[in-house]
């Protein structure tokens, strides 16, 4: 029985990542004959086991975390299939979801095993075969899509220890046995009756699940949490807005915070050599800014955060007293870039408020902050304070008049994720290319109903031709180096690789392949339904595959009046490809 | 001003209370949508107010002005003009991706937002 005290310890993530095994022993004085057979013991545990060592290496026969490594870089050095290769990719199987929603899920995968969730299921497929492992489903009361804004979705799952961890739309944070899929522990995150929601993948930081809310569109307050791992024990819990006494809460007047917004719903990411994560929050609640005069610290911003205790290291607002729906959610990316000729650590992020910063993220200093789409409520950046030069139209917004804002409400890009090729040098983002005809109106607040303050039927102002496009940012300038645009703006994410490639999907179900260094479309499969998905890609015995889900049904399917989307059918699943034989 | 937000503040905190005592049990609230409801006289009044309610509690999923592409949520504008029944049963239990709304809305307010439906969205 005493070999059984000898157990599989989560690895440092403080230490470098070749410092040592995943193996430990609980008991020091133990013979090591007795911890051998514990070992052999623990030898099947050991093959479904995920340490903080693993997450944090990058290897290329897996995918361990939201944004293909810690860093979201959505890159991957893989180069089987390149520029010259990619006309041979075809699919190689096809799993349905058995669901009409939009799929905004990325999949997870470990040891030949993919993990892939919707907002009623989470499955284990077999990597190689599409067949399905295991299926649990989720069940949530059927009122709860009544609080939610824009999709009725989910966007992944955690990988760690054994362990998958997922959100649900009624805001609870589950884990579920990697080999069964077996429920473990579930902990409630928010009332749905408020307004809260859960549509996030968690993070897995030093050991510590983390997660952020929905909600800011039913006058939520944001906040992230912290659960144990191993039994979901809530560790801690930071507001995005603060309460009395804490920094910031005088950005605030009155009782405004209570329902401020500035939720969380997109995943942070995570330097484990700074043991910090970096985290977007959400727009201010409501839209109207007659309600809450102030900074609204920290909505629209990025938090730097300690993943064992919460505490914020530092903050920085993107967008204050945001009237426009500017979300900060959107990923930061980590990358080392030459600023200067210096290599310095930065977060790359391409804000909805239309601007792409780059910041030093040792201390959340501002380096760059340029427009990567059209514009016309700020003309600029203070490179001294952070804070927008804001025009007339920010101004009259405030007051109260009718003005077409560019980017609209839905930003300049919305949650779709960019990737960065350090090769290139560039990041590969979906933008968008309309405005918002926006007049704020009074908001009435009523506890778990629409809180917005904006009369949207005003609805938007569409260019001729493209209301989309993608582009090959360069970080430091914000300008394209080159520019595929859809007459359906693309609301999937991006993936490249070394092979040359940047993979995405388009509202008429494409996946596409294109150039990195030039944009041409080298490469195109029509998947069935829309994609708002996030592309992958894995080595495994030798092939290199791509998988993305398909299925629309997100907030541009539902706010954008955009009738030519009738032609899309709805319908989930997930598909993988691979090279076909010369 | 200071004053004002502290009222309005108060208001919003009886109100988040009571709603998470019960969601079922609970009178809808007074407030500007329903009082739209309750003093609407002419049919024009009534689109009017169900468009409010529409604004509120419909939109997210059914899209501005009820214009969406249909193919994952309900377009209803092409909702059957002869079919209220359906109409009320839908709304108050729920049915497929529908949601059920009989603990928020009442049953005036589901008249309300019929006349806006039947109105294809317009008022």
């Amino acid at each position: 029985m005493e070999a059984t005290i000898c157990h599989l310890t989560p690895y440092n993530a403080l230490s470098p990542p070749s410092a040592e095994a995943g193996f430990r022993c609980g008991r020091t004085g133990m013979k090591i004959a007795v911890w051998a057979a514990g070992l052999a013991l623990l030898a099947p545990l050991a093959a479904s086991a995920q340490t903080a060592a693993e997450l944090a290496s990058g290897e290329t026969s897996s995918v361990l975390t939201y944004g293909m490594g810690y860093h979201q870089q959505r890159y991957s050095p893989l180069e089987q299939i390149n520029k010259n290769t990619v006309k041979r990719l075809v699919p190689v199987w096809n799993y349905s979801f058995d669901d009409n929603r939009s799929e905004e899920s990325q999949p997870l995968v470990y040891k030949g095993v993919i993990y892939v969730t919707t907002h009623n299921a989470t499955m284990a497929v077999d990597a190689r075969t599409g067949n399905q492992i295991w299926k649990t489903k989720v069940n949530y009361a059927a009122a709860t899509p009544r609080i939610v804004c824009c999709g009725i979705i989910n966007r992944g799952a955690a990988i760690f220890d054994g362990k998958l961890f997922r959100t649900t739309l009624d805001a609870n944070v589950i884990a579920l046995d990697a080999k069964s899929g077996k429920e473990l522990w579930r902990q409630n995150a928010g009332d749905i009756k408020l307004g809260y929601s859960m549509t996030m993948a968690p993070l897995v930081a030093a050991g510590v699940v983390v997660t952020g809310v929905s909600g800011a569109e039913f006058g939520t307050r944001g906040y992230i949490d912290g659960w144990e791992a191993e039994t979901g024990n809530h560790l801690w819990r930071t507001y995005t807005v603060p309460g009395p006494g804490e920094p910031g809460h005088d950005t605030w007047a009155g009782d405004t915070w209570k329902y401020g917004g500035g939720t969380t719903w997109i995943t942070g990411s995570f330097d484990p050599q700074l043991n910090t994560v970096y985290w977007g929050t959400g727009n201010p609640a409501p839209f109207n800014t007659a309600v809450r005069p102030g900074d609204n610290l920290h909505t629209c911003s990025v938090l730097a955060l300690d993943p064992q205790t919460g505490s914020i290291k530092w903050h920085f607002q993107f967008s204050p007293n945001s009237p426009f729906d500017y979300d900060s959610v959107a990923e930061m990316l980590l990358a080392t870039i030459e600023v200067n000729g210096v290599p310095t650590k930065v977060i790359l992020h391409a804000d909805r408020n239309g601007f792409f910063y780059v910041l030093d993220r040792t201390n959340g200093k501002l380096i760059g902050a340029n427009p990567y789409v059209q514009m016309n409520w700020a003309s600029g950046i203070d490179l001294e304070t952070g804070r927008p030069i804001e025009t007339d139209v920010a101004r009259k917004a405030r007051a109260g008049e009718l003005v077409t804002v560019w980017p609209s409400i839905l930003g300049g890009k919305n949650w779709p994720p960019m990737s960065y090729n350090p090769r290139t040098g560039l990041a590969y983002a979906n933008t968008l290319n309309f405005a918002s005809n926006y007049q704020a109106v009074p908001a009435d607040y009523k506890a778990g109903q629409w809180y917005l303050g904006m009369d949207m039927a005003a609805g938007w102002t569409f260019p001729d031709g493209p209301r989309g496009y993608l582009k090959a940012i360069d970080p430091m300038t914000g300008k394209s180096k080159w520019e595929a645009p859809s007459d359906l703006p693309r609301f999937s994410g991006t993936m490249t690789t070394a092979g040359g490639l940047v993979f995405t999907g388009g509202y008429d179900g494409e996946l596409q392949a294109f150039d990195a260094d030039t944009g041409d479309k080298l490469w195109k499969f029509k998947t069935g339904s829309g994609i708002e998905g996030q592309p992958i890609t894995w080595e495994q015995d030798g092939v290199q595959y791509v998988a993305v889900t398909t299925g629309l049904g997100g907030v541009y399917t539902l706010f954008s009046g955009d009738t030519r989307l009738a032609s899309v059918p709805a319908g989930g699943s997930l598909w993988a490809f691979a090279l076909a034989p010369q | 001003m200071t004053r004002d937000l502290g009222i309005f503040a108060g208001v919003i905190l009886t109100v988040a209370v009571l709603s998470a005592a019960t969601l079922t049990d609970v009178p809808a609230a007074e407030d500007a949508p329903r009082s739209a409801v309750l003093q609407a006289q002419t049919e024009a009044q009534r689109i009017a107010a169900g468009k409010r309610l529409y604004v509120q509690n419909c939109m997210h999923c059914h899209g501005l002005n009820m214009v969406n592409p249909g193919n994952v949520t309900f377009d209803l504008r092409e909702f059957p003009r002869d079919e209220k029944a359906r109409f009320v049963e839908s709304v108050t239990r729920g049915k497929n991706n529908m949601p059920p709304w009989r603990d928020v809305l009442s049953a005036d307010e589901i008249d309300a937002l019929w006349a806006y439906v039947r109105a294809g969205g317009q008022s």
